[in-house]
């Protein structure tokens, strides 16, 4: 993928590396150059000596912190600016008391209970994350299962046709019936000699025994006649009542195809999505806090960056702290983890080609709304602890149920999810009206959505100052055009986020951004 | 990956809703404008900085209707397609109210030329409803 890292060959950059660092770094280098040791970086680069040059990091997101944190560590003189009143960035817990005011939008205060949240931004921390399991175990951050697939879950898909349009119904039926049938209908062919031509010796039985157990299929014609777990209709117990329990009757294959239900099952969930997945108990902001606990006070809230500039030796960055009062620091180098989309409001002293690479991207429009349940129906009724009910609706996408507080009185459920052409109108409603539509979305799923509400907390990530978009999303142009331009330092000053990676829209991005990053600083630093 | 085939799936199912929506009464513009653009664009066509384009006194706005058009129906850097999730009179009907409104004095955009502007339809994917970040 990379042929030239700061015009050396990747050869000579890995001995640079390991030179400066040691093999740790080396190896860290050589995956991340794609040299296959492993998909990404797993470690962060084992630095030291920075003996007191100063870098300033801007932002404290998880990119920010990463920075700072190692830099700091490796005995560089750091100072943090941040513009927000909090640190964590996009990994952020709205709970009792969060304010928010979007762009053109109204005041908004959290009013949810005590002990209830909701992850406004990120919330899933899949397995193979490991910079985000790295820093979650050094720091003591307790992470918790989130379930991400659940087969009780209800599928609502009004835009289909037939008896099952329109109506929830589990997933758990859906995938065994789907399966069941095209195991049937394949298991004929095959039985019939139809593909034979496919088979070398002694597939055909084995192949033939997948599908049997696969589907579910019964007798000597192979018939899918329902499945073992599918959703009984009296589940088994004791004595001869409810005794065995009673099986459900598969839907016709027909009803399930024409209601489109279907197009929630995959052989398996892509890499992102796959169990297992995590999130931090209490919150994403848990993790930004566990950086904070293992640092020095070095960062400083409320200081708006208008402005950086440099010199070949120095490197200036020009502020407004939360006193209205104007302020600069310099420094030997900068590390930048702005969003992209606030950087190209910011004067820089940069190549109109470096400039042009920062505006050569474009955000995701996106946002979420949690609802406080005053009972956790879901489970009492539903017997659906955690998991996503799969509604057609794109202005809703995604309505998840808690997973956290099991068993508990309330619950905090994500109401929607929406991306895109449906994010800008969902944004552009009022706070009641999106509630309120969220609202009549849930209750065609659950008849006890509506009445069990209680506070909420909507929000739209392009409309809320200081990160103006949900994630980068480069396209091939744009990842060709410009990502390698901002991914080598533009004099003094070095990019990092989420933005810089192949992760774009997951923390993990953000750290290995970091990592890479600051890698390079410390190799230029070294050679200093 | 899985995210682009998600949103063609909900923008498609989209547009069947869309498409039953059209035989009603003319579109009114304005209210098309702030259902589907006004929480970037901002209620005046004022813009954000940096972020989304002002539409107001717009050289653009009031330009080529043909690119109008082509921006609506296949999005352009930050702002998404609309083609699945607005019909052609609405695209008309929020074209011709933004290039007379404002300080904008161009005239209107008829259903026909919004169109020419879209693309062959996407093709029928299967990912819908299923988790992305
Ligand atoms: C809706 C949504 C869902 C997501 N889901 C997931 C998920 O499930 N799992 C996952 O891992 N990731 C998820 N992500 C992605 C994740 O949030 C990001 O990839 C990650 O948090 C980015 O970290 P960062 O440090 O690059 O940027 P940020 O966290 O945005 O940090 C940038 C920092 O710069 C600061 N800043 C901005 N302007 C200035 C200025 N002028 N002066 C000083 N400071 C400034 C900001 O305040 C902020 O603190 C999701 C994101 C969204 C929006």
């Amino acid at each position: 993928m990379f042929t030239d890292i700061d015009g050396l060959s990747r050869r000579a950059f890995l001995e640079r590396l390991s030179a400066a660092g040691g093999t740790a770094l080396l190896m860290t280098g050589m995956s991340a150059l794609g040299f296959g040791i492993a998909s990404a970086a797993v470690a962060p680069p084992v630095m030291s000596g920075g003996k007191g040059k100063k870098v300033i990091v801007l932002g404290t997101g998880v990119a920010g912190l990463t920075s700072a944190y190692e830099l700091t560590n490796a005995g560089y003189d750091v100072t943090v600016l941040e513009a927000r009143d909090r640190v964590g960035g996009r990994s952020w817990t709205a709970k009792k008391g969060t304010k928010l005011t979007e762009l053109g939008g109204e005041a908004e205060v959290c009013d949810f209970e005590e002990g209830q949240y909701i992850n406004p931004g990120p919330w899933r921390i899949p397995y193979f994350h490991r910079g985000y399991l790295h820093y979650a175990k050094k720091f003591g951050v307790p992470l918790e299962l989130l379930n991400n697939d659940n087969d009780r879950s209800y599928i609502n898909y009004e835009k289909g046709t037939g008896p099952l349009a329109g109506k929830p119904i589990r997933k758990v039926e859906v995938a065994a019936d789907m399966r069941g049938y095209a195991a049937e209908m394949l298991a004929k062919q095959v039985k019939q000699g139809a593909l034979d031509a496919q088979f070398t010796a002694g597939d055909k039985e084995l192949f033939l025994d997948y599908l049997k157990s696969e589907g579910y299929l019964e007798g000597a014609d192979l018939k899918y006649l329902g499945a073992e777990g599918r959703s009984p209709l009296v589940n088994p117990g004791a004595g001869l009542d409810p005794g065995p329990g009673v099986e459900s009757k598969p839907y016709a294959m027909t009803d399930i195809l024409h209601s489109n239900t279907w197009k929630v099952l995959r052989s398996i969930s892509n890499l992102d999505q796959q169990r297992t997945m995590f999130q931090p108990v209490g919150g994403m902001h848990e993790l930004p806090k566990g950086f904070v606990r293992n640092m020095k006070p070095i960062i400083k809230l409320q200081h708006v960056v208008e402005k950086i500039s440099q010199t070949p030796g120095s490197i200036t960055v020009a502020y407004t702290d939360e006193k209205g009062a104007k302020g600069s620091i310099t420094a030997d180098f900068c590390v930048c983890t702005i969003p992209l989309s606030v950087l190209r409001t910011i004067e820089i002293d940069a190549s109109p080609k470096f400039k042009e690479a920062i505006g050569g991207v474009s955000y995701a429009l996106v946002g979420k709304i949690g609802i406080q349940m005053k009972s956790r129906f879901w489970e009492d009724n539903h017997q659906i602890y955690g998991g996503h009910i799969y509604v057609d609706d794109p202005l809703i996408s995604t309505i998840s149920l808690p997973s956290t507080g099991w068993l508990g009185q309330k619950g905090v459920v994500l109401g929607f999810y929406p991306h895109g052409a449906a994010a800008a109108r969902l944004s552009g409603m009022s706070l009641a009206d999106r509630k309120a539509y969220a609202l009549a979305a849930g209750k065609k799923v659950f008849p006890e959505y509506a009445d069990s509400a209680e506070g909420s907390f909507s929000m739209f990530w392009h409309r809320t100052p200081f990160n103006m978009g949900g994630w980068a999303e480069w396209t091939e142009e744009s990842r060709a055009k410009y990502y390698p331009t901002l991914l080598e330092p533009e004099g003094r000053l070095y990019l990092a986020g989420e933005h810089l990676s192949y992760l774009t829209g997951w923390q993990e991005g953000g750290i290995e951004s970091a990592w890479q990053q600051i890698a390079k600083l410390h190799t230029r630093a070294m050679a200093a | 990956m899985s995210f682009k085939l998600f949103v063609s799936a909900a923008a498609l199912v989209g547009a069947a809703a869309v498409a039953g929506a059209v035989i009603a009464a003319p579109v009114d513009g304005a209210a098309t404008f702030a259902e589907n653009c006004a929480a970037c664009h901002q209620p005046q066509g004022q813009g954000v900085t940096g972020a989304f384009p002002k539409l107001a006194a717009s050289v653009v706005v009031q330009g080529d209707p043909a690119n109008l058009g082509w921006i609506l129906t296949h999005g352009r850097g930050g702002m998404p397609n609309f083609s699945e999730d607005m019909s052609d009179d609405q695209i008309a009907a929020v074209l011709t109210y933004i290039r007379s409104s404002w300080g904008n004095a161009a005239g209107p955009v008829d259903a026909a030329l919004v169109k020419a502007q879209r693309g062959a339809p996407k093709p029928v994917d299967t990912g819908a409803g299923l988790p992305f970040h």
